[in-house]
């Protein structure tokens, strides 16, 4: 067994139907992307094992459906989640719009700690198509969202053309990695030891 | 039975005497079985329903049905997500969740791959005895896109409530994460719709969930225990996280739903794996009970008095064991220890190999004493096999308890305890081919009576290999109910090989179980017949007795061979069990 110490980070990627979450994780885990849609049902995970540093971390992807219906599964999914990655589609207006929404309803409903600073990342995605022409949302508009949101980083990415996606999720495990503080808590919770009325009695049993 | 054989022991609490089994009681039962609508073609008698019936089943409410993970079979077929599957690849794994459908439906591709179970689970078993069991490999590479991970026939998975793995019987918890992810859908997914998911049956396996609070357990199985033995297990693996790192973990992941539990725990695989082969061979694991090494009266008075000064002298509890059975134990005023308790303490004091070495001093938590708290616990192995523990409440007890095991050590050579520890160890324990005849003569008999001396042959003591004991009796188990103790019989041919010494351990569990159905048990008497066994079980207020016969024993006989057994282990009590100043409570 490795004595080197390995993190394993929950990641969540949200954003609309059709934005390419799931052609995204495919390119980086598998290294395949298919052109034909199929809508994601629930959720799908993945694992992508990485080295950052002299560190071995293990991505534990969270792919989850962008449909509406799924979202009542959101509160057991995003719990002690390490980073969410929201995705939209910069040929696809309301998807960017719809940004808000996905990042104000995963912290409400993950509920960590400390809301503000809690690791996001942006990906806008489908910047191929069309050699850029069909593009609504500038980079300049992205990046001002993420300025407003906390200096979110920000990537745009092809899954198609596997453009930006290593570098994207790298960022997305260094950023999760940044916020982990460490784990010696535990050590605060374990009371003093058995409560002096359960301890011997001592001397005469009778 | 007559209950003058009592008279020349001193028993603290002599039990209510019963009228012994007679095959009337099992007439009545047979007539019930007539319109009992559990009929079994198997020649099964008994009263209750068939306990694989009585396994729960999740809510059909609940309208999820969980996908089984791609099987490398079909490594081309794609998933509804689009993913390719790529079952070879080391650092991915995919599964879902599908959320719409009707039923629960569970596919049974994992059911393709298990065909040669039976072979592969003898084939690790001979790997795998007592003495060899060996923490897994963290370089196997087995997760759950392997066909050998698929092919196993028993996995127990531990995870946080946000799906970060703890723990896996097989495979890298890492590479598992996925598959762990999934878990904790389908348990949140539930938990979602105000419900609660037990089990859930696929083909051959049973998958059983326990939640305890942030940490969920998982039981991924096709062995066919019941539903009640295999959450039992999941207990008792919550249970050992619990002596390791007591409760307070749980404050972590109040604070922190991210918490990871790996670190904490870490080199301690071993003591699960070796818990989890511990349900395959002691039956302690599901008797909740305890057992003693063999010993005589004065022998054990002896160290228990040495024990009993320790304890006066400031130490909670004082425990003197032998692998994993009792020499003796005594406890500081009104402190109790529960058998499970026992059991989780041995199991880890014997799977970490660093106790063997030299005196310790670790903290350890008791669940059923105070899973809130670590207690302080002086480790000494006197030789290879016995071992003192010393459990105080206070971090800085170090000399003084180490004081005390000296005392003790002196005292323990000096009456021979260990030698003769060692030559019980050799002479083993009841054996069914010495149970004496029943009318007996009103003297006391002693435990190996009948024996030829111990230096004689395995042959010579077994002229007859291949038939067991009289009556075609092969085994059996008395758990006394008032000293939360059993005692079981040595396995004697036929039960030779360790996977018939499970099986035949399986067998009994089921047996337990559904004598101890809350539904509609409990039970007085079960005897049930099949290809393997005859099994007969008979419980009272006092005691229940397991046994197993020749699936061709006669019945009036084997009831009859009963009777004996109870004598015998009555008339030998004071050599099998604990008697008086047990600390617990009862």
């Amino acid at each position: 067994m490795s004595l080197r110490r390995r993190t394993l980070l929950k990641v969540i990627v949200l954003g609309d139907s059709g934005v390419g979450k799931t052609s995204l994780m495919n390119q980086y885990v598998h290294k395949k992307f298919s052109q034909q849609y199929k809508a994601t049902i629930g959720a799908d995970f993945v694992t992508k094992e990485l080295q950052i540093d002299d560190r071995l971390v293990t991505l534990q992807i969270w792919d989850t459906a962008g449909q509406e219906r799924f979202q009542s599964l959101g509160v057991a999914f995003y719990r002690g989640a390490d980073c969410c990655v929201l995705v939209y589609d910069v040929n696809v207006m309301k998807s960017f719009d719809t940004l808000d929404n996905w990042h104000d309803e995963f912290l409400r409903q993950a509920n960590p700690a400390d809301p503000r600073t809690f690791p996001f990342i942006l990906l806008g995605n489908k910047i191929d198509i069309d050699g850029g022409n069909s593009r609504v949302v500038s980079e300049k508009k992205a990046k001002d969202w993420c300025a407003s949101k906390g200096n979110i980083p920000y990537f745009e990415t092809s899954a198609k053309e596997d453009y930006n996606v290593d570098a994207a999720f790298l960022s997305i495990a260094k950023t999760a990695l940044a916020n982990e503080h460490d784990q010696d808590i535990y050590f605060q919770a374990v009371p003093e030891p058995a409560p002096e009325n359960e301890q011997r009695g001592g001397g005469c049993a009778c | 039975m007559s209950s003058e054989s009592h008279s020349d022991h001193d028993d603290p609490d002599p039990p209510i005497q019963l009228p012994p089994l007679t095959p009337s009681l099992f007439d009545a039962e047979e007539e019930e079985q007539e319109h009992s609508p559990n009929l079994e073609p198997n020649g099964v008698v008994h009263a209750s329903p068939s306990y694989s019936s009585s396994a729960p089943q999740p809510e059909p409410s609940d309208e999820v049905s969980i996908r089984a993970p791609r099987v490398s079979s079909e490594p081309s077929s794609p998933s509804s997500s689009g993913y390719a599957g790529e079952r070879g690849s080391v650092s991915s794994t995919a599964t879902s969740i599908v959320s719409e459908i009707e039923e629960i439906v569970v596919q049974h591709e994992i059911e393709e791959l298990s065909i040669d179970d039976q072979f592969h689970d003898a084939v690790s078993d001979s790997h795998n005895n007592v003495s060899a069991v060996t923490a897994k490999r963290r370089d196997d590479g087995e997760d759950d896109g392997s066909i050998s991970w698929r092919k196993r026939k028993k996995h127990f998975f531990v995870l946080s409530h946000s799906g970060k793995p703890i723990y896996s019987r097989y495979g890298d918890e890492h590479k598992l994460a996925g598959f762990s992810a999934t878990l904790q859908a389908i348990i949140s997914f539930v938990e979602n719709g105000g419900d609660r998911v037990k089990s859930v049956r696929a083909g051959k396996h049973q998958v059983v969930f326990l939640v305890k609070g942030p940490i969920y357990l998982v039981c991924i199985s096709c062995t066919e225990e019941p539903y009640e033995s295999l959450r039992g297990q999941l207990e008792l693996i919550y249970g050992q996280m619990i002596v390791i790192l007591t409760k307070s973990v749980n404050r972590c992941f109040e604070k922190n739903p991210k918490f990871d539990m790996t670190p904490l725990l870490g080199g301690t695989d071993i003591v699960f794996s070796s818990l989890i082969h511990s349900f395959s061979w002691n039956p302690a694991t599901f008797l909740h009970a305890y057992t003693c090494l063999p010993l005589a009266y004065a022998t054990r008075q002896a160290a228990g008095a040495v024990l009993q000064d320790a304890a006066d002298s400031g130490v909670l509890f004082a425990i003197l064991m032998c692998r994993h059975k009792v020499i003796s134990l005594v406890g500081a005023q009104k402190a109790t220890l529960h058998p499970d308790d026992m059991l989780l303490l041995a199991n880890f004091v014997m799977s970490s190999e660093s106790f063997r070495t030299s005196e310790a001093f670790s903290p350890v938590c008791l669940p059923r004493y105070n899973s809130l708290a670590f207690l302080y616990a002086y480790i000494h192995f006197f030789d290879a096999d016995t071992y003192l523990v010393l459990l105080t409440t206070s971090s800085d007890a170090f000399y003084h308890l180490k004081d005390c095991r000296i005392r003790i050590e002196t005292v323990l050579l000096k009456s021979n305890v260990l030698g003769e520890v060692q030559r019980s160890l050799l002479d083993g324990g009841m054996r069914v081919e010495d149970l004496p005849p029943l009318p007996r003569s009103g003297s006391s008999s002693h435990l190996g009576q009948n024996r030829f001396p111990s230096d004689s042959s395995e042959s010579l003591r077994q002229p007859n290999p291949g038939i067991g004991g009289v009556a075609g009796l092969w085994h059996f188990i008395y758990r006394s109910i008032y000293l939360d103790q059993y005692v079981s019989s040595e396995f004697s041919s036929p039960i030779n090989t360790h996977q018939q010494q499970k099986r035949l351990y399986r067998a009994y569990q089921k047996l337990f179980v559904s004598m101890h159905d809350k539904g509609i048990g409990p039970h007085k008497t079960q005897f049930r017949r099949d290809e393997d066994y005859v099994l007969l079980c008979w419980v009272t207020q006092d005691f229940e007795l397991y046994a197993a016969f020749d699936p061709l024993a006669d019945k009036a006989l084997a009831i009859k061979t009963c009777n004996r057994v109870c004598q015998w282990v009555k008339d030998v009590e004071n050599e099998i069990f604990l008697l008086g100043a047990s600390p617990f409570s009862w």
